[in-house]
This record gives structure tokens, C-alpha cells and sequence, in this order.
């Protein structure tokens, strides 16, 4: 990108007109001494601090910054607000030449402010146009033309023409550096008329040089030779050989374009000669490279290569000095961009945090409402407990009373069959018989107030009651219990007396009527969580022809024991059974009931 | 040669044990019958019977009055009821015979029979002092246990008892001045003649004083520890009636 590097040459050519005017040592020389006898920290010794720092800028700009700092501290003191934006903006100037953008930024920033506190427009139009120079060469052109347009208006506010004329001419520079070659000449053209009304040679040449290379760029060639030839022309007059070594080499090369050799050769040797005694090496470059295309084109080859040489040895000394300034450059935007990147990870770090803790409070409600659900759960369950623990009673109550109605209905039988027993038998086993009985009958009174007595407890009752009805029934009834080996009859708790009307049942209506022997089989089983009684007798069976007589065939103790299943089904909320069965011979009924375990 | 007196206010009763002693294996002299208390006192006076056949329910008076007006009593006792709950748990307690009317003639000779191997007639005496005391004695807590062991009897108050533990047929009770006494009789029997407002079942094989429970801790079924640091396991399936009870 040679070209804007050029322009730019072109801008800091005036620039530096106004950061100082001529460079001298005994200047500074004389400067250092009058500090050293003015000791008092006063404003006079502040400016001359800015004085002497702003006259080593291009000699040695490392060591003005003391004198800075010195320069701030002292205005700081003296509340003189002029002299502390004076020092920052000449820090900045150290800054800027010492390719330190940033910091050379961040002075400008505050002399700027400072500047539109006292306020001073002058001050600040030139700030503004030194902020514009940095962000110009930091290619970010938007932010360069924003200062420049700022500095343009405080310029005219002011009615400096000059600051004027060097504003509209950076605007211009802006708009060709950005290849907007067309705005960039009407800006030059203002700037030029601007010039030529305060008839200011230097800014007359400067400006119309600037305005032939806009011309070039926009490839009209002939326009751009007249504008170089009048540049060179008041250059001259002026005697400032910058612009008329840059106009000179410029004609040359325009003249290898229009294959105007000789003419170039001319133009490109006075130039050569110019930027020697100026000591301006890209110029030289510029001219050798003119001269070496002429020599190749006069086919004087050594000499094309000779000059080719010292244009490319120039060149890339130049070259490497603008390398070494684009390096600090890359470097310091290297470094804006870390610091960047570092408030970036903050702001990420701020959002990652303020997330945790809008997920945390989500979390949080998200837990109280499933700990409220439990809860309600837990009471609803507790509610519902309660409801069954109520209904539990009422059952139970319920099964008291069927207890207590079973009990009269089988002590009657049992009278009954002990005056059937007494009307046939003798006295003997009369008393046998009734002994038994009243054991079976106290048995019964007293367990009748349980509600769940041992299976070995019933099953002796049971026992007893068959050895009575064996006697009744002379001898011809014959039982056997088995109990399955998983059961523990000491631990199982059962409803007392359940399986009796059973019992009752195959024996008066399936063994009684029976020719011969009978025999009742009681089994007693675990299925899962239920029990299982099984009552086998090998009787007469179920009476079938008669409806009538089926239907009655359902005793009465027979329907108590259902109802007394059906509320224990419902207490437990298992469902218990009964089964009657018809046998080849007998009949067999099945009885489950929730197993129930007393430990 | 042992000599009966039988005491019942119920002819058909006394007719139906003296047909039993009289046709009894056991080698019984029935010196008399009496229906009345007073009747009874001149007898036993005049008579010194070995065995008393008693009848709980005489009238409006009791048998245990008819003992409480004795001076000394050097007999054995064998009440007999036809049903009084209240009266049996009391005997049971003293570990006093007694005999369910109508008389079983095999249940009549099985107290024959126990009657014969009693060491001596003090221990008859204990056990009527034990019952005393526990009719004297309102408080339902302080009652006194008559314990069978090998050497005889022991008489133990309730609230000496910390708690039984089963070990098969036989239990160890264990009491507060850390004694062990070991009866050949179930858990069972205990857990039945016990008051349940004093005493509980917390597990198969654990009855304990509901007095000495000190603390109740979590689990499936939990466990207690008892005032003599022992811990004792819940079963899971009485938990809930315990922890009903510890509540109230």
C-alpha cells in the first residue's frame, strides 16, 4: 500500500509546521538553562517545561516526558487548566511520535476535555486534529473524519482560516484514502481556494500537490501534470524543497506513463538531487525508480540496473523504518484488543455469574414447590390414613356385632344336639359330651371378644368342636387337619371360629345323611400374602334338584362368615373369598383371607 | 389317706365332685360339704383338712373372704368356678389350682396328681398371701406374682419386673436387682395373665414393662432401650400399637 503512506508523508508535512517551527539546539540549549535558574514551581516554569519538551519531541522524545509530568504537576497545583491541556497534548505529541497510539489517544482525550473546560478553540481544533491523524493512521477512517470534521468547524467558528484549510485538506485525505478520489478533490479545491484568498504559498503548494495526486488517481493524467507543475512553480517561490522534490518525482513518474522519457529523466534528477540535500530517502527512491525505468527504456541497461538498485536499497530502508513503526502499531492494537478481550471475559464473567444465580433461584422455587408437593402429598396421605383408620373401626365394630349374633346361633345348635344325644345314649356320655361342651362354650364366650386369636388357638376349638359332633354322630365322623410347613400356627392370627359353620355344614347336611363313615380333611395353606383354608368332605354333597332347598342350603352362620370375609377384605384391602365346590363325592370349600402374622 | 372338704352353695355341684373323688383313683376322704361360709370356718376348725375344694362364687359372699377369716391356713386350695374371669386371672396369679365346672374327670386328676408332688403346705400359704395382696392392693401396678420354679415358689412384685424373655418353652425373667429367673413356662402365659396397660409384647420373644422403657429409637421396626440399658428390638408388625401406647 504505497499510496496513502505517501499522502500521508503529505499530512504530516503540515503538520509538523504547526507542532514546532524550527529545530534548534541551542534553542533547547538556552531552554535548559533558564530552567535551572527559574526554580520556583510556578506557571512560568510549567510552560516552559511544555516549551523545552515540545523542542526535544523529534530529537529526543524519551526524555521530554519528565519534564511533562513535571509541566502537569505544576499546573495541577496552580489550578492553571491552559497549561495541564497544554502538557497532555504535547504528551500525546511524545506519544504519537513515539508510535505509542494508545497512550498518545488517551492525552489527547484529556488535553481535548481540558480544553473545552477554560474554554480554548484554538487549543481544541488542534487537538481535534491531532486525534484525527492517530485514528487516520490506525485506519479507522470513520472515527479520523468524525475528528476532522470537529476540527474543521471549531476552525471556521474560529475564523483560522489556516487551521480551516488543513482541516478541509485531512478531510480530503480521508476520502482518497478511503479511494473516494471525487469527494477528496472538492474538498482539495476548498482547501485550495481557502489558501489561495489568505495567499499562503506553503499551503497553496502543499494543497495543489495533493490535489495533482488526486487527479492521478483518478487518471487524469494532463490535469495532474499542470497541478504538479504549479506546486513545483510556488514550492520554489517559497523555497520549500519537500513539496517540490515529491511534485518533481511525481511529474517523472507521470511522464514514464505518457512515455515522455526525456522529460521524466529531467524532472526525476532534479528531484534525485533535491531529496539528497534534503536528506528525504523515499523521495530518492522515488527518483531512482523514475530514472531506472527511463535508463531501461533508453536501453542503457547497466544504468536502469544500477538505479534499480539504489531504488529498491532506498526502498526498503524506508520500508523497513515503516515496518518498524507497523509493528509497534500491530503491537500496541494487539494490546488494545487483549485489554478488550480481558473486559470481555469480565462482562462474560458478570453474565456467567448473574446466570448461576437466576438458575440457582429457579432451582430454589422449583424445590419449594416440590417440597410444598410432597408435603401435600404426605398430608393427603396422612388424611387418608385417617379416613381408614375411621372406616377400620367402623368395620370393626360391624364384625363385633356378627360375632356376638353367631355365637347364640351355635350355642342353640349345640343344645340341640345335646338333647338329641341325651334322648338316645346313656348317662356317661351324656356327661362327657357336656363337659366338652362347656369347655367349647367358654372357649368360644371368651374369644369371641377377639378379634383375631392364633390359627393353633382356633384350630383346637375346631378340634374340640368335631370330637363333639363325633360323639353325636357315634364315632362315624372321622377329621384330620394339616397345616403347610411355611405357616407358624403360634404367629398367624385369624378371625376366631371362621371356618365352623363350614364345618357344621358338611357334617349336617353331607355327612349325617350318609350311609357309613364320614371324614372331613382341613388344609391350611399360604398363598402369597393370603391363607387358604380347605375344607374336603367326601358327604352327600350339595342338594341339586330343589332350588328351593339350595338357596336355604346357605345357612345363616354361613352368610355372617361372608360378611365377616367381606369387612376383613375391606380392612386389610385384600381381597379374601369364599368358594363352594361340588365334589364326584362330597363337597369342598375354599376360604382365603389376608394373612395376617401376630410379630 | 388325704381328707376333702368341699365348699359350694350349689348341691348338684357338691353331688357331682364328691362322685368324682369318690370314684377318683387318688386316695380321698371327703370329710364334709359345706354351703356356707360359716359352715365352712367350724369345719375346718374342727376337721384340719389336707385339701379344700372352693368355690369362688358363694352367695353374696366369695371363697377368698372365707380364706380371709382363717387365722392360719396349713391346707391346699382348689377353687372351683364355672366362669369368672376376674377371679381366674387372680389365681392364676398366686399359681393357686383351680378347676372349670362341670369338673372334667381328667382335669380333676390332673390336680390330684400335681396336689401329691407339693413339697410342703407353706408354699400353700404364700400363695394365699400373694392373693391377699393383690386384692388388697388397688393399684393395678403393684401387683404380686407368684413365679413356679424349680425349688418352689417365688413371689415377685410386678413392678420388680423389667421384662421376660422367651427362650422356647421356657422364660427368663429379668427384675430389677438384675436377677435372672428362669420358669418353665411359656412367654404366653405371661403375656396372658399380666395387666397389657403395664405389661407389652414388643416382640416375639420380649415381654417388657412399659414402665422401664426409656427411650424408643427409628427404625423398620425400631428398638427400645430399657432403664437397665438393654436394648430391645421392635417387631414391625407391632410397632405402630406400641408407639400408640408410648404416646398416651
Amino acid at each position: 500500500m504505497p499510496r496513502p503512506t505517501k499522502n500521508k508523508y503529505c499530512i504530516i508535512l503540515i503538520c509538523l509546521v504547526h507542532f514546532f517551527g524550527t529545530s534548534q539546539q541551542n534553542k533547547l540549549d538556552s531552554l535548559k538553562n533558564e530552567l535551572q535558574t527559574h526554580t520556583l514551581k510556578d506557571t512560568i516554569r510549567a510552560g516552559m517545561l511544555i516549551e523545552l519538551a515540545s523542542e526535544m519531541t523529534y530529537s529526543e522524545p524519551n526524555e521530554g516526558f519528565s519534564f511533562i509530568e513535571e509541566a502537569i504537576t505544576i499546573s495541577k497545583k496552580n489550578g492553571w487548566i491552559k497549561g495541564e491541556a497544554l502538557a497532555q497534548r504535547q504528551k500525546g505529541n511524545l506519544y504519537y511520535v513515539l508510535a505509542d497510539n494508545l497512550n498518545a489517544l488517551d492525552a489527547y482525550q484529556q488535553a481535548l476535555s481540558l480544553s473545552r473546560k477554560i474554554p480554548d478553540k484554538q487549543l481544541e481544533s488542534s487537538i481535534l486534529s491531532n486525534l484525527g491523524n492517530i485514528h487516520a493512521d490506525l485506519k479507522e477512517y470513520d472515527r479520523a473524519l468524525e475528528n476532522y470534521r470537529a476540527y474543521l468547524e471549531t476552525s471556521q467558528a474560529m475564523g483560522n482560516r489556516a487551521e480551516e484549510i488543513k482541516a478541509l485538506s485531512n478531510i480530503a485525505i480521508i476520502y482518497n484514502d478511503t479511494e473516494n478520489f471525487k469527494e477528496g478533490v472538492s474538498y482539495l479545491n476548498k482547501a485550495l481556494e481557502l489558501a489561495k484568498q489568505e495567499e499562503n504559498d506553503l499551503f497553496i503548494a502543499a494543497v495543489t500537490n495533493n490535489l495533482a495526486l488526486a487527479y492521478k488517481n483518478l487518471g487524469e493524467h494532463q490535469k495532474a501534470l499542470d497541478h504538479y507543475k504549479e506546486a513545483v512553480a510556488i514550492a520554489q517561490k517559497i523555497d520549500n524543497k519537500y513539496i517540490e522534490a515529491s511534485a518533481l518525482n511525481s511529474i517523472g513518474k507521470i511522464n514514464v506513463l505518457l512515455k515522455n522519457y526525456t522529460v521524466a529523466e529531467t524532472n526525476a534528477n532534479k528531484a534525485l538531487t533535491l531529496s539528497k540535500e534534503i536528506g528525504a530517502m523515499e523521495w530518492e527512491a522515488d527518483s531512482w525508480e523514475v530514472l531506472s525505468k527511463v535508463h531501461e527504456q533508453n536501453g542503457k541497461m547497466a544504468e536502469a540496473m544500477n538505479a534499480y538498485k539504489k531504488h529498491i536499497q532506498l526502498r526498503d530502508s524506508v520500508l523497513n523504518e515503516e515496518k518498524k513503526s507497523e509493528l509497534t502499531r500491530k503491537e500496541m492494537q494487539f494490546e488494545m484488543e487483549r485489554q478488550q478481550a480481558v473486559a470481555n471475559e469480565e462482562i462474560k464473567r458478570q453474565q456467567l455469574v448473574k446466570n448461576i444465580y437466576l438458575i440457582g433461584a429457579i432451582l430454589l422455587v422449583l424445590l419449594a414447590i416440590f417440597g410444598y408437593y410432597i408435603y401435600k402429598r404426605r398430608r393427603d396421605e396422612l388424611e387418608k390414613k385417617k379416613n381408614a383408620e375411621f372406616n377400620a373401626k367402623v368395620s370393626e365394630t360391624e364384625l363385633k356385632a356378627l360375632r356376638s349374633q353367631m355365637n347364640p346361633h351355635f350355642i342353640f345348635n349345640s343344645l340341640n344336639s345335646i338333647s338329641d344325644f341325651i334322648s338316645k345314649n346313656d348317662i356317661q356320655q351324656a356327661d362327657d359330651y357336656l363337659v366338652k361342651f362347656s369347655r367349647l362354650t367358654r372357649a368360644i364366650l371368651e374369644n369371641s371378644e377377639k378379634k383375631s386369636i392364633t390359627l393353633n388357638e382356633d384350630l383346637e376349638l375346631m378340634e374340640l368342636y368335631m370330637q363333639i359332633e363325633a360323639i353325636r354322630l357315634e364315632n362315624k365322623l372321622h377329621h384330620k387337619i394339616t397345616i403347610d410347613q411355611d405357616i407358624e400356627p403360634n404367629n398367624t392370627l385369624v378371625p376366631p371360629l371362621i371356618l365352623q359353620p363350614f364345618i357344621e355344614n358338611s357334617i349336617w347336611h353331607g355327612i349325617a345323611p350318609k350311609k357309613g363313615d364320614g371324614h372331613i380333611a382341613i388344609k391350611i395353606e399360604k398363598e402369597g400374602d393370603m391363607l387358604k383354608y380347605v375344607v374336603d368332605d367326601n358327604g352327600v354333597g350339595q342338594p341339586k334338584k330343589n332350588m328351593r332347598e339350595k338357596k336355604s342350603n346357605g345357612s345363616f352362620g354361613i352368610k355372617i362368615t361372608k360378611s365377616r370375609i367381606d369387612i376383613l377384605s375391606h380392612i386389610k384391602n385384600k381381597k379374601g373369598s369364599i368358594n363352594l365346590m361340588d365334589k364326584p363325592e362330597g363337597v369342598r370349600v375354599e376360604i382365603t383371607l389376608p394373612l395376617e402374622l401376630q410379630f | 389317706m388325704l381328707k376333702a372338704l368341699i365348699v359350694d352353695d350349689e348341691q348338684h355341684c357338691i353331688d357331682r365332685l364328691e362322685r368324682l373323688l369318690r370314684s377318683s383313683t387318688h386316695n380321698i376322704q371327703i370329710i364334709a360339704l359345706c354351703k356356707t361360709i360359716g359352715e365352712a370356718k367350724k369345719e375346718i376348725a374342727k376337721i384340719t383338712p389336707d385339701i379344700l375344694f372352693l368355690d369362688v362364687q358363694l352367695g353374696n359372699e366369695t371363697g377368698f373372704d372365707l380364706l380371709s377369716q382363717l387365722n392360719s391356713i396349713d391346707f391346699e386350695v382348689i377353687f372351683t368356678t364355672s366362669y369368672d374371669k376376674y377371679a381366674l386371672k387372680a389365681i392364676k396369679f398366686s399359681a393357686l389350682d383351680y378347676l372349670l365346672k362341670p369338673i372334667d374327670n381328667t382335669e380333676l386328676d390332673n390336680a390330684l396328681q400335681k396336689l401329691r408332688q407339693q413339697k410342703s403346705l407353706k408354699e400353700a400359704s404364700k400363695k394365699i398371701d400373694v392373693l391377699f395382696h393383690n386384692f388388697k392392693e388397688s393399684n393395678a401396678s403393684s401387683k404380686r406374682i407368684a413365679i413356679p420354679t424349680v425349688e418352689g415358689f417365688t413371689m415377685i412384685d410386678t413392678k420388680e419386673i423389667i421384662r421376660f424373655q422367651s427362650d422356647a418353652n421356657y422364660t427368663h425373667i429379668h427384675t430389677l436387682s438384675r436377677k435372672k429367673i428362669t420358669v418353665s413356662k411359656t412367654i404366653k402365659y405371661f403375656e396372658d395373665i399380666l395387666d397389657e396397660n403395664m405389661f407389652f409384647r414388643v416382640h416375639k420373644s420380649h415381654l417388657v414393662n412399659l414402665g422401664y422403657i426409656k427411650t424408643y429409637t427409628k427404625g423398620k421396626g425400631g428398638h427400645i432401650t430399657l432403664s437397665d440399658g438393654i436394648q430391645i428390638e421392635v417387631a414391625v408388625r407391632r410397632k405402630d400399637e406400641l408407639l400408640k401406647i408410648l404416646r398416651t
